[in-house]
């Protein structure tokens, strides 16, 4: 059966391809939407964090092993330089935040989203000039053969890009419903002046949310370096297309980033193999989602529209 | 006090409009300065970054050998980051501030086409060592390089392929910068001319790295050969993805991919493709001697451009050189037409590149060689000339 005139098998593999694709936005996107969620503000400097979390687990993985003998001492080797990734960029988040956000938390919304950005290219060009503006290879430590089923392949980098964003999104949504913690982050989010009545520590538990956030980040870069190479620019693109994704789901919402992110990668290899719309204009099938969305639902596909409380 | 305020400005304002003027006239102690223009930083910093190196070995030649007339050589390095959009400002600052008397570079063929103009009207002579566009040395006298033109490089690969190897189905997936489009569309003429079919021609945008959705419709078409004109950061991930989905096709592709860090992107996968090049020419003397140089200063090998970008800026100071006259208050002028004219006439320079001579034109005389890629080593197998439409191969 062709659909569009487009053999199946042929199909299965822009499937794949989107899934994969849109699964690498989602992973970007549950940091983003998380730290939204929690403080109303939106992370640009995510990107980088993730960029940078990801040149220290790849720094450490080189220098504990040579990927490309294989063995399980390199999984092991690979496995701590995933901890450590994730360590590095929560510290870096959480300074981050009292450095460039927390003074500004009482000032017009416009100031931390500035700074925001100021971080991100201050974060960016520090990375070109500390570690070169070379790619560089991240080798996989497991056996990365495409698994061939028909004419279609998917690799197991892909599936566990795949499986991760499922478990991360799950764990998070979990963590935010149920936890104590969870409940004190709702409810920072909520009124961060009644929550601090309360006996939170409001500081500590946006301390929290960077930190996990920025965690998850780390191990997003990873999964993507390995497919798409180690850069310092590596944050920027993917980060403002996880962006989209995390507002095409509803800014704010765990299970809204996974789904617009899926939802993107998806639009973009089918508008681009169905529609026909040019490759070199890819990018724009993006960007016009954001507008339409943010034009006919700005709230996102899976917020339900509530009533502001007077 | 709102009327001195205007008075000091329009001095200054004064001042420095004369101090413009007087500009082709240095000082006792002044440097004569040249430029580099190209990426610095972003995806494609590492040309930048290999090119300024070999440029900065032949200023510090050239000041170890007393400057020129007692005055010494500045590099001023301006970064482009590859994009049109930073090439414009910096070539401003290079005319108009640092007011250089040469330029190696640019490197990206979409800067070069930008910045062209600009250069040919402050009388300022660029040597592109990488910009390969065919329609370059067209935008002015004052413009040359010292690469072979993509128009050469495609037009033998095309015939290549559909003569010599004998490939009849061919797709194409190129990044959209002028460089890559303009080699893949050249191409696509020269050898559907010959009697072969381009099947698929893809596009990409500069910084893509997913190219899986281009590959996958690629794959549909079932062609006998890809040919990817790109630069090596795409060309290492359309490798990898073409195996990954399977496409176990002949890989060809351009002088882009002659750059080392290909191996350290893709590994083993860049063993067999077959790209094009500018032939080896007559063997250089100082290829060696510079390699060597290069390679203990910098820690790395020169790519070829970094060879290119080396000679370009010995032509420049060699023309800068014979284009000063001492003045009688011991200032040194400086004729930025005779040091166009130097250039030009640049005939069987021994270059560490190879023997450069350039056509009326400004481009480079070249041949082109067939190179593959053996045990992560680059290789020349064939070498072409053409003679008018034939294809000459030279043994």
């Amino acid at each position: 059966m062709d659909l569009f005139n487009i053999p199946a098998n042929e199909l299965i593999q822009h499937l794949i391809n989107g899934l994969t694709l849109g699964a690498i936005y989602s992973l970007i996107a549950l940091g983003y939407t998380m730290v939204y969620g929690i403080l109303k503000f939106i992370n640009f400097a995510h990107g980088e964090i993730l960029m940078l979390g990801t040149y220290s687990g790849y720094f450490l993985y080189y220098m504990l092993c040579d990927p490309t003998k294989g063995g399980s001492y390199v999984i092991i080797a690979f496995a701590v330089s995933l901890l450590f990734a994730m360590i590095i960029s929560a510290i870096l988040g959480i300074t981050i935040e009292r450095i460039a956000y927390k003074p500004l938390r009482k000032a017009p919304r416009l100031a931390p989203l500035l700074s925001a950005i100021g971080v991100s290219i201050i974060l960016m060009n520090l990375a070109s000039l500390m570690f070169g503006t070379k790619s560089k290879k991240f080798d996989y430590p497991f056996d990365n053969t495409p698994i061939h089923f028909g004419d279609a392949s998917i690799t197991p980098n892909q599936i566990m890009i795949l499986v991760v964003g499922l478990i991360m999104m799950v764990s998070l949504k979990l963590f935010v419903d149920r936890s104590r913690l969870g409940k004190a982050m709702r409810a920072t989010s909520e009124n961060q002046a009644v929550a601090a009545l309360m006996g939170i520590n409001v500081n500590s538990i946006i301390s929290l949310t960077f930190a996990i956030g920025s965690a998850l980040a780390a191990v997003a870069g990873i999964l993507i370096a390995m497919e798409f190479k180690v850069y310092p620019t590596m944050g920027q693109l993917a980060g403002l297309k996880a962006f989209i994704a995390a507002v095409v789901g509803g800014i704010g919402n765990i299970t809204g980033a996974m789904v617009g992110g899926i939802l993107l990668g998806l639009l973009e290899t089918f508008g681009v193999v169905i529609i026909g719309i040019p490759q070199g204009l890819k990018d724009t099938i993006a960007f016009s989602v954001l507008i339409i969305i943010l034009l006919v639902k700005p709230s996102g596909l899976l917020i339900k529209n509530r009533r502001e409380k007077v | 006090m709102k009327r001195f305020t205007l008075l000091i400005m329009s001095v200054s304002l004064l001042f420095a409009f004369s101090c413009g003027k007087s500009g082709d006239k240095l000082k006792p102690g002044d440097t004569i300065k040249i430029g580099f223009l190209g990426p610095m930083t972003g995806d494609a910093g590492n040309y930048g970054k290999l090119m300024s190196q070999a440029v900065k070995i032949a200023v510090e030649e050239q000041n170890a050998a007393g400057g020129i007339e007692g005055h010494k050589i500045q590099l001023i390095v301006e970064d482009t980051e590859g994009k049109v959009e930073k090439a414009n400002p910096a070539i401003e600052k290079l005319a108009g501030v640092d007011k250089v008397f040469g330029i190696v570079g640019s490197v990206f063929s979409s800067c070069s086409l930008a910045v062209a103009p600009k250069a040919e009207a402050s009388k300022i002579v660029m040597i592109s060592p990488s910009s390969t566009h065919k329609d370059l040395p067209g935008k002015g006298k004052y413009i040359f390089r010292d690469v072979m033109s993509d128009a050469l490089q495609s037009t033998v690969f095309g015939k290549y392929l559909a003569q010599v190897e004998k490939v009849k189905k061919v797709a194409i997936l190129y990044v959209k910068n002028d460089y890559s489009q303009g080699l893949a569309l050249d191409f696509k003429t020269e050898f559907e001319k010959n009697g072969g079919t381009v099947v698929a021609v893809e596009t990409a945008l500069q910084g893509d790295k997913d190219f899986k959705t281009q590959l996958t419709k690629i794959k549909g078409t079932n062609p006998e050969a890809l040919y990817v004109p790109n630069y090596v950061a795409e060309i290492a991930q359309i490798l990898e993805q073409a195996k990954q989905l399977g496409i176990k096709v002949k890989i060809y592709s351009a002088d882009g991919f002659s750059n080392p860090q290909i191996f350290e992107l893709a590994g083993d996968l860049a063993n067999g493709v077959i790209y094009t090049n500018a032939a080896e020419r007559k063997a250089s003397k100082g290829k060696v001697e510079f390699m060597k140089k290069y390679s203990s200063k910098w820690k790395e090998n020169p790519d070829a451009f970094s060879l290119n970008a080396y000679d370009g800026a010995k032509l420049i100071l060699a023309a800068i050189k014979k284009s000063v006259k001492k003045e009688s208050d011991g200032s040194l002028s400086i004729d930025r037409a005779a040091i166009q004219k130097a250039v030009a006439v640049t005939k069987d320079y021994d270059g560490v590149s190879g023997n450069i001579t350039f056509t009326a034109e400004g481009d480079l005389v070249a041949n082109i060689g067939i190179y593959t890629v053996e045990n992560k080593k680059y290789k020349q197998i064939k070498t072409f000339k053409l003679d008018g439409e034939k294809l000459v191969e030279i043994k």
